[in-house]
């Protein structure tokens, strides 16, 4: 299927997750794979014609990849490693074979200001004080210089063009943003389909509009920064302003994250997601209580033998008496044995409960 | 209808980006009084001058009064911080010199000093203010309290004065030389602080103990020194230092109990008719002083929170902060009289009419009075040496005398300590 009068959705197909609700424009190719999300169920068919999908507008910058596979690799056996009875299916190996590489996406909107404003800016200034101390029936004088601010009232107008401000595309990108840190925006590059479009890109769920209250947050703290520097000062409180915003244009920022996952006990997928250029990974790392009960029921059997073992010992004692003490050793060891096999339940129960369940 | 942009009293500024205007708040016009004043009467054209008693520009020709702006500032009056660039300033207008005027109503041409800023020509009159243009302006006073003691006023005051005492010469009281009073304003400087301290101290404890010694139980007093801490803080409001040099400390210091909330904003019609002059102490140097104050304020407050008097290793560190300063003019009268060929200078605070100054001493009255004092102690025991002898008898007599010359001897020592410490001035 070519629904492509748009060239950057050239060979893409959308779909959504039933189960998680995140849609995706997925290469033609790969459609319908499982869900790169939550990997639970394949993919949905949405829509015919892409460009008529609500809430999509071209995409403008990208941000690749830049995670090499050897730190891949290393943060994925770092997430593995430390988890006491790991779930059978939590490997290095099988979250490595599953990645899946997704490009998440953040509005962006450019758009021309007409202002007239008003703040009080604050300007450094040094005055002099001084600290003294008496001893041995003298004065020691100190001069010391502080730094104030003082502030003045500044108005002012406006008439300036604004680009690439960042506007939250998905309802879960603060939760993102928050699980995998900031994503450096210096290496951001013109979008270029022969290389995103052959990669999963998630489709946004917030409106331009709905998204327009955090581009004016922004919008709003960036011009007062700026105003600032136009009054050639330090500080800025009490900014206000009376804005104009002329010729919104919405394109799309798309960030890298890869995705994969393991199965738990209760045959559940679990997620873990990547940040494509630093290598933080986030997900719910989950000890196995399946393996810790396992763990302690054969360690409670062993204590059982030694413990059936100890008695008939000390029956066979009555004819020959060294053996009793053996018999004794052998309770002991059985009775230790029996309270350790507690300890496998314990530490899985306490890992599961330390670890913070990750969402995204 | 359309806002006009920006608003009235703002004015535009250099930008450091493109596409934003900036508008700031036009500054307040610059006081740039001429040079020169000259106080004229509207009705008679006779020269005005600043009235005490009326507080007003008063005409002496035709009693026109023209009402001055009597409002406070007082002790809300502006203060000022001090900033590495005043202090500096401060330093750097003490230039020495002196300025020629050139009356504008006779011609005559004076010199003043370049510290004094308001002048009366002393040929026809004429009342010109001069005022330095300074580009220190934070320098120049803001605030001065008005005369309201008038020259009359002085002169009833001087003559109480000098008449309180009866050391001093008879004809004093009737001198007409007293009724010459100048109206000068000195230059005063006011500083504001808040000062924290800790302090820390080994506080001695008395007690009385019993010992043995020498077959017998004696008391002794010692004592037991404890380490004490405490914390101070002082709010220090207008603390006054002056700001010349040229008069006698001691003597302003006497009469510088000036009520501040009667400060008004610095005008220079205030000063027609009267002198004032500028400092020649610096702002460091005067607060250098005022600091001193300050501290030993807040030592005598740590020293008060002590369990007892004894103190010993004593120590504090102070944190001055709030720092600010204000610099005012302030309502003196000076007048310097000669008697018996010496000068004698009287200084009366122009607002509440404290008076301090040197007195002569009449020091052949004071002899006089000496010699009356030991009269009869020497007559008496003079009279019971003879007599005793004489006669064998007078010890009574001569013991009485030597009894009333001791007396007469101690109070004369009073007398003329005092008649020293009033010459001494």
């Amino acid at each position: 299927m070519n629904h492509n009068q748009e060239p950057w959705l050239h060979n893409l197909q959308a779909g959504i997750c039933e189960n998680c609700d995140w849609g995706f424009l997925v290469p033609e190719g790969k459609f319908p794979g499982k869900c790169p999300h939550c990997f639970r169920q394949p993919l949905s068919s949405i829509g015919e014609n892409l460009a008529e999908l609500p809430n999509l507008r071209p995409a403008e910058l990208y941000l690749p990849f830049e995670l090499s596979d050897s730190r891949l690799s290393q943060v994925v056996k770092a997430f593995v490693d430390g988890i006491p009875f790991s779930p059978q299916d939590l490997s290095t190996r099988n979250l490595l074979n599953r990645l899946e590489r997704l490009y998440l996406p953040v509005w962006l909107v450019d758009c021309r200001i007409r202002a007239t404003w008003q703040a009080e800016v604050g300007f450094n200034y040094e005055v002099v004080s001084h600290q003294d101390h008496f001893i041995g029936g003298k004065w020691i004088s100190k001069q010391v210089n502080e730094v104030r601010i003082r502030w003045e009232s500044r108005i002012g107008r406006l008439d300036r063009q604004n680009n690439n401000i960042q506007a939250a595309a998905l309802e879960e990108h603060h939760s993102i943003i928050k699980a995998l840190g900031q994503f450096s925006w210096q290496t951001a590059q013109s979008y270029k389909p022969e290389i995103i479009n052959s990669e999963n890109i998630r489709l946004p769920n917030r409106s331009p509009e709905d998204a327009w209250s955090d581009a004016e947050i922004t919008l709003h703290t960036k011009t007062a920064e700026e105003c600032c520097k136009a009054a050639s000062a330090g500080h800025i409180r009490g900014f206000t302003w009376q804005p104009e915003f002329l010729e919104p244009n919405w394109t799309l920022l798309l960030f890298p994250v890869l995705s994969s996952y393991y199965i738990d006990d209760s045959g559940s997928e679990i997620p873990v997601i990547i940040h494509g250029q630093n290598g933080r990974i986030a997900g719910t790392r989950s000890a196995s209580m399946k393996r810790a009960k396992s763990a302690s029921v054969t360690i409670l059997l062993v204590s059982a033998g030694i413990f059936i073992l100890s008695l008939l010992l000390t029956v066979l004692s009555a004819t020959l008496p060294v053996i009793l003490a053996f018999a004794v050793i052998g309770v002991a060891m059985a009775l230790l044995l029996g309270l350790g096999s507690i300890i496998p339940i314990a530490v899985v129960w306490w890992f599961n409960r330390s670890q913070q369940p990750v969402r995204v | 209808m359309v806002e006009t942009f920006p608003p009235p009293g703002y004015i535009p500024m250099a930008s450091a980006l493109e596409g934003i205007e900036v508008f700031m708040p036009a500054p307040a016009k610059p006081n740039l009084q001429t040079d020169l004043f000259e106080f004229k009467c509207p009705q008679c054209g006779a020269t005005t001058a600043f009235s005490a008693g009326e507080g007003s520009l008063t005409c002496p020709n035709c009693g026109y009064q023209e009402q001055l702006d009597t409002s406070r500032s007082g002790i809300q009056a502006q203060e000022f911080e001090f900033t590495p660039v005043t202090l500096e300033r401060s330093a750097l207008s003490q230039v020495e010199g002196r300025l020629d005027l050139d009356c504008q109503a006779c011609g005559a041409l004076t010199s003043v000093p370049a510290t004094q800023i308001s002048h009366s020509c002393p040929f026809c009159g004429s009342n010109k203010v001069f005022q330095r243009e300074s580009p220190q302006d934070n320098l120049r006073p803001k605030n001065l309290i008005p005369f309201t003691v008038s020259q009359k006023a002085c002169a009833d005051i001087s003559r109480t004065w000098l008449g309180s005492s009866w050391m001093t010469p008879s004809d004093l009281k009737g001198k007409s030389l007293l009724t010459d009073f100048t109206g000068i304003y000195l230059p005063f400087w006011t500083f504001d602080s808040v000062t924290t301290a800790a302090w820390k101290a080994e506080v001695g404890h008395d007690r009385t103990e019993r010992y043995y010694q020498d077959g017998e139980w004696r008391t002794r007093t010692v004592t037991d020194w404890r380490w004490e801490s405490g914390a101070v803080r002082l709010t220090i409001d207008d603390l006054i230092v002056a700001g010349t040099g040229k008069l006698s400390s001691r003597l302003i210091n006497q009469i510088n109990e000036f009520d501040l909330k009667d400060l008004v904003d610095y005008e220079p019609k205030y000063l027609a008719g009267l002198q004032a002059h500028m400092y020649d102490i610096p702002l460091d140097k005067a607060w250098e002083n005022g600091r001193q104050q300050m501290r030993e304020k807040t030592k005598s407050a740590c020293l008060e929170q002590t369990s007892t008097s004894k103190v010993r290793n004593f120590s504090m560190d102070l944190d001055f902060s709030a720092e600010s300063w204000n610099y005012v003019l302030l309502p003196i009268y000076l007048h310097t009289y000669r008697h018996a060929g010496k000068s004698f200078t009287l200084m009366i605070n122009g607002q509440s009419g404290a008076i301090a100054g040197q007195r002569p001493v009449d020091w052949n009255k004071i002899w006089l009075v000496v010699a009356v004092l030991l009269a009869p102690g020497v007559a008496l025991g003079l009279l019971g040496i003879i007599t005793l002898a004489l006669a064998g008898i007078g010890a009574a007599i001569g013991a009485i005398g030597f009894f009333l010359f001791i007396i007469g001897l101690a109070v004369s020592l009073v007398i003329l300590v005092q008649a020293n410490k009033l010459d001494d001035i």
